[in-house]
């Protein structure tokens, strides 16, 4: 417990967009990763937010941020599809694409990076109210 | 009420420029926290405390920086916030000691 909570908040808040833009990232990287048949496909990766409890001395109890609790992952069967020219396809010429739904990974995408920003300006705004707190002169 | 901020002003002026040097110069030799003998209210020991959070607030930074320069750091802004918090700390320190070198210098320049 600082005596500045407000960027020990922020920064949980930015570490798990961060970790969220990761997944994200990763989820996007694997768009083309396609495995034979009998394998599981990529699983998307999906990042649980959980909200942190407050702070030791705290005495409003407001919360702590937030955490990047756990990592869950979509659907293994993937995309079904037949591809025989593929050196990975079974007999029957089949493959499995991820089903990664890259609109729906940009849209997230935007929404992360927003969230990014928009606790950005949450420390800078902190960060002139504290300095201008500091400058009050009694004169 | 003109009476009562100068009262307030005149003890924090008589405790900072004595207590508030000796016990610097003992947290200067990191035996700060053995200062039990003083009251934990006073001056001095404010200012010591606040002096060791900047410090411990500065380290974190420093660490974080080594990391940022060595490729460990796990998060930019980790940083940029440890130095904020840091600057931000130093600079309110300073704005106490100015304010209690103030008071100590309204009160010298009383006329008598």
């Amino acid at each position: 417990m600082t005596i500045f909570p407000v960027f020990d908040i922020t920064s949980s808040a930015l570490t798990t967009n961060r970790v969220w833009m990761d997944a994200i990232a990763d989820n996007l990287a694997n768009v083309n990763t396609v495995k034979p048949f009998d394998q599981p496909a990529f699983q998307a990766r999906f990042i649980q937010a959980q909200e942190l409890p407050s702070n030791q001395g705290d005495p409003v109890g407001v919360g702590g941020g937030v955490t990047a609790a756990a990592v869950k992952f979509g659907d293994s069967t993937g995309i079904i599809h037949s591809d025989p020219g593929n050196p990975m396809a079974n007999k029957q010429g089949l493959i499995r694409s991820p089903d990664v739904d890259v609109a729906q990974n940009m849209t997230d995408l935007i929404i992360a990076q927003r969230a990014y920003e928009l606790n950005l300006s949450v420390v800078q705004a902190a960060n002139q109210s504290y300095q201008q707190a500091i400058q009050i002169n009694g004169k | 009420m003109a009476i009562s901020p100068i009262g307030a002003m005149m003890s924090a002026a008589t405790a900072a420029p004595v207590a508030g040097a000796q016990q610097v110069g003992a947290a200067g030799a990191a035996s700060a926290t053995s200062q039990t003998g003083q009251a934990s209210g006073d001056f001095g020991n404010v200012v010591v405390n606040a002096l060791q959070g900047v410090e411990s607030s500065q380290d974190t930074a420093n660490s974080l920086a080594v990391q940022a320069a060595t490729g460990n750091l796990a998060d930019v802004h980790q940083y940029t916030i440890a130095a904020t918090e840091a600057s931000l700390q130093t600079e309110m320190t300073v704005a106490v000691r100015d304010r209690a070198v103030e008071a100590f210098n309204s009160i010298m320049a009383m006329q008598i």
